[in-house]
């Protein structure tokens, strides 16, 4: 076969140029660890997502001392949970996966992007630095909502984060004179213990209580209030931990017809 | 009286036609389409519902990467293997009849894809031109694909038997170039197919009918992109053709190498296949593995491509020198820059040097992760299919109309004017698209404006990137205004007995510098097999043994009559009309048909 020699040189630097990618690619993988979406993880049932251990409740939990995992749930047209948060100076792995047609999870501007396909679980795992801000966006097509498919990650410092869940439970009535007994529970879910204030407010009123939790755990506290310090009338109270808050009214009267009423809120 | 190719091939001339005339018409639809999309995509001028936007973008992909590139190539194939074998079809029914089929089967998908903007009926197909399920279209759309590949699948058996009937008359030669690029292209097609033939025969028509509960959607996917990175190919091998065929003739000298144009498409052959994986590189359920093989064939897939800018190169410069051009650059100004067939190829080839450098950022599979599915992608293959091989298709174009019409070229301006419109019109769209994917914007969606953040740019604005996008689609739809003006000015015109020769380029080095075993077709199908075997095969068994052949229990979305009220009267007049005159083809074409039955 006849080739001209400038046209052999030109296919000699043409193959170096492609092994030369090659190897980038290759180096990239193999020297320092750029992982791809691969087939890691188990296959789930897309219509089961709320009875399966890692997707019932789409959330963030930390698995190691700067690590965290994130179970995610993309569905026509929004992301759970929303917004992801997670702190600085952290590796978070991400498992995604659909409760419907194929979706995309994509950190606006980054390389975090992932193909999110019914049955199927993405996972990849992020190192984050400083606090910011990100956009999410579901950048397969997934049927005529789809360009309002958004969501958000925050990277928040370590001073703001927190896996602490609140919940307050209080009776809707009480007579004048009867106790006012809001139930608080507050979980933990990092691993650290945390040392925190719980607060109730209520009418004018301010009791507060100084705690540890230890990682993992769950507290329950309670603050008793004397319904006739606070008089007749409806009084809405707040508990405050951190960040977390959660609130509700009691109404205060001088004689019930019924002795119902305290079992929720 | 002249030798043009309606003298030597009346019949065929006349199947060209037709199938440059569907070419056309899809691309006049895909125009309009692709405008409506850019002024709504950039916010400039607003007419539809968001939600109707991506049955726009349906029509848009379709029509364009199907009708428009398959229609006109299967004109083009015609006439390499006739003017290349100096022989007319085999059977002009069996001719018509392949064209005819591949009418029907676009039609019957078009109007499942243009009934989504209308609620008189619930038929409709917004489920883009990748149809991922769970998406569901109507059966009509899954089923007018069938015919369409199903038709293609024919006209290749007309070149084969072409070929057969001209090797049995001349055994010892060897195949004429034109006709050996149609043969290795409709080779690749046949394989690649298979992909898209299974997606939609075993899985997605009987879903969609409601015989099977469900399909496990990285299956049809990933059959989806056993086809879905070949097809470019398809379309691509043509415009490459042309390149290797006609531009050294109008370029005013020879091919310079034969055998490297044969060793380029055995190439194409063997490698466009087992590569599309690589669109799948963020794919949860496939093995990273599995990934570095299609990275690694689509790298190899580099080489035709560099050897087809040299050759091409080389070939410009000899027709330059011959025209007394000198110099080390020199040459460049001698070429004829202003006839418009050779200013849109040569433009369109330097588009396609650019989409080179995207495509192989997207070929690298980790830095993929940062623009996969983003605007980038949008502006890489509107560099591809939109430019190097469409404005490519408009500018031979202007030599094919004459040659097939028996009429002289309407305006040779208004062509060069045209081309050129084209080239600036992409510039600005495909590098704002480009700098867009880079900030992140997502492709395939009506309004990259979110609530929650926004994309910020380091240099320039989001607001000057629409800008961009939006000047350049304008221009585009311009250029199409000319190129139609001139496809309808030259049809208008009288028979001329003054045309070019029908004929194409020579060469520098011929076919007896290429070695007999590029001639044997056998074989490099063979090879093309076992590749796609040994990049297929374990994928395919391993995402069967993962989700199911049939998949898990499925949420579908069919993609029914959706939000209707917002309609515009001008998207129902595009659809009510563009259905008629879709009729009115398949109507011509029948009666064609009747017509050539003796």
């Amino acid at each position: 076969m006849n080739i001209h020699a400038y046209e052999k040189l030109w296919l000699v630097a043409a193959m170096l140029l492609i092994v030369g990618f090659i190897a980038t690619i290759t180096y990239g993988s193999v020297a320092l660890g750029i992982t791809m979406v691969g087939d890691q993880q188990d296959t789930v049932e897309p219509t089961e997502l709320a009875d399966d251990d890692r997707f019932d409740d789409p959330r963030v939990e930390q698995v190691g001392e700067n690590e965290y995992e994130a179970y995610v749930v993309a569905q026509t047209f929004s992301f759970q949970p929303n917004p992801i948060e997670v702190p600085e100076d952290s590796d978070v792995t991400f498992y995604v996966t659909s409760r419907d047609v194929i979706h995309s999870f994509s950190l606006v501007g980054t390389n975090v992007n992932t193909m999110v396909i019914p049955g199927e679980v993405a996972e990849m795992t992020v190192e984050f630095d400083d606090p910011a801000e990100y956009g999410v966006v579901c950048n397969e097509y997934c049927g005529p909502g789809h360009h309002d498919m958004e969501g958000e990650v925050h990277v928040v410092s370590e001073d703001e984060f927190d896996l602490t869940e609140l919940e307050a439970d209080g009776p809707d009535e009480v007579e004048t004179g009867d106790e006012i007994s809001v139930d608080v529970t507050t979980e933990n879910r990092q691993l650290e213990a945390i040392e925190t204030t719980i607060t109730l407010e209520i009418g004018d009123e301010t009791l507060t209580e100084d705690v540890t939790i230890e990682g993992g755990e769950t507290l329950e506290t309670t603050f008793t209030v004397d319904s006739a310090t606070l008089g007749e009338g409806d009084h809405d109270w707040t508990v405050t931990v951190d960040d977390h808050t959660d609130s509700g009214t009691v109404t205060v009267a001088d004689d019930l017809e019924d002795d119902g009423g305290d079992d929720d809120e | 009286m002249s030798n043009a190719y309606i003298d030597q091939f009346p019949a065929e001339a006349k199947v060209i036609r037709a199938a440059f005339y569907s070419s056309f018409f899809a691309l006049a639809l895909g125009g309009v389409f692709g405008i409506i999309q850019t002024l709504h995509r950039t916010g400039y001028y607003r007419f539809i519902d968001s939600a109707d936007y991506y049955t726009v973008l349906t029509a848009h992909g379709v029509f364009l990467v199907i009708s428009f590139t398959i229609f006109f190539l299967v004109g083009i194939f015609t006439w390499a293997i006739t003017t290349s074998l100096d022989r007319g079809v085999e059977d002009l029914r069996f001719t018509w009849g392949w064209y005819g089929l591949m009418a029907v089967g676009i039609t019957l998908t078009g109007v499942a894809i243009l009934a989504g903007f209308t609620d008189a009926t619930d038929i409709s197909a917004s489920v883009l031109f990748t149809f991922y399920a769970p998406l569901q279209a109507h059966p009509l759309f899954y089923l007018g694909l069938v015919l369409f590949v199903v038709g293609t699948w024919f006209a290749g058996v007309d070149w084969f038997r072409s070929w057969w009937a001209w090797k049995a008359e001349n055994p010892d030669e060897r195949i004429p170039l034109p006709a050996f690029m149609v043969l290795t292209t409709m080779l690749m097609w046949y394989i690649a197919t298979l992909g898209v033939a299974a997606a939609i025969l075993l899985f997605l028509l009987p879903w969609s009918l409601g015989l099977i509960e469900s399909v496990n959607p990285l299956l049809t996917r990933t059959l989806f992109w056993f086809f879905g990175h070949p097809v470019v190919y398809f379309w691509l091998m043509p415009a490459y053709m042309m390149w290797y065929v006609l531009l050294p003739k109008i370029s005013g000298g020879k091919l310079f190498s034969d055998p490297l144009a044969r060793v380029v498409f055995v190439l194409f052959l063997i490698l466009s296949v087992p590569t599309g994986i690589h669109h799948q590189y963020l794919d949860p359920g496939i093995a990273e593995g599995f990934k570095f093989i299609a990275m690694t064939n689509t790298m190899f897939l580099l080489l035709p491509s560099l050897l087809t800018a040299f050759t091409v190169v080389a070939s410009m410069e000899h027709g330059a020198r011959q025209r007394g051009g000198e110099g080390y650059l020199g040459w460049l100004k001698a070429l004829p820059w202003r006839d418009p067939v050779f200013a849109g190829m040569a433009l369109a080839g330097l588009m396609f040097a650019a989409a080179g450098f995207s495509g192989m950022i997207n070929a690298g599979m980790n830095i993929n992760y940062l623009v996969h599915n983003t605007f980038w992608v949008v502006g890489h293959f509107h560099l591809t299919v939109g430019t190097a091989v469409a404005l490519t298709f408009m500018a031979v174009t202007y030599w094919f109309l004459p040659q097939v019409t028996g009429k002289q070229l309407w305006s040779r301006s208004v062509a060069l004017g045209q081309v050129v419109l084209w080239f600036v019109g992409m510039t600005f769209m495909s590098n704002a698209m480009h700098r867009g994917g880079l900030l992140g914007i997502p492709r395939r969606t009506a309004e990259p404006q979110y609530d929650g953040f926004e994309f910020e740019a380091a240099v320039g604005s989001v607001a000057e990137l629409d800008a961009q996008i939006a000047l350049g689609g304008v221009l585009l739809t311009l250029s199409l205004v000319l190129f139609f003006a001139n496809v309808v000015g030259t049809a208008l015109n009288g028979r001329s007995d003054d045309l070019p020769d029908n004929s194409y380029a020579g060469t520098l080095s011929g076919p007896e510098d290429a070695p007999q075993i590029l001639d044997n077709l056998k074989l490099w199908t063979a090879i093309a097999v076992v590749l796609v075997i040994f990049a297929y095969t374990f994928p395919l068994l391993s995402i069967i043994d993962r989700g199911g052949l049939f998949g898990p229990e499925l949420v579908e979305l069919p993609l029914s009559t959706l939000d209707l009220e917002s309609i515009s009267a001008l998207a129902l007049a595009v659809e009510q009309s563009t259905i008629a005159t879709l009729e009115t083809t398949a109507d011509t074409a029948t009666a064609v048909i009747a017509g050539v039955i003796p």
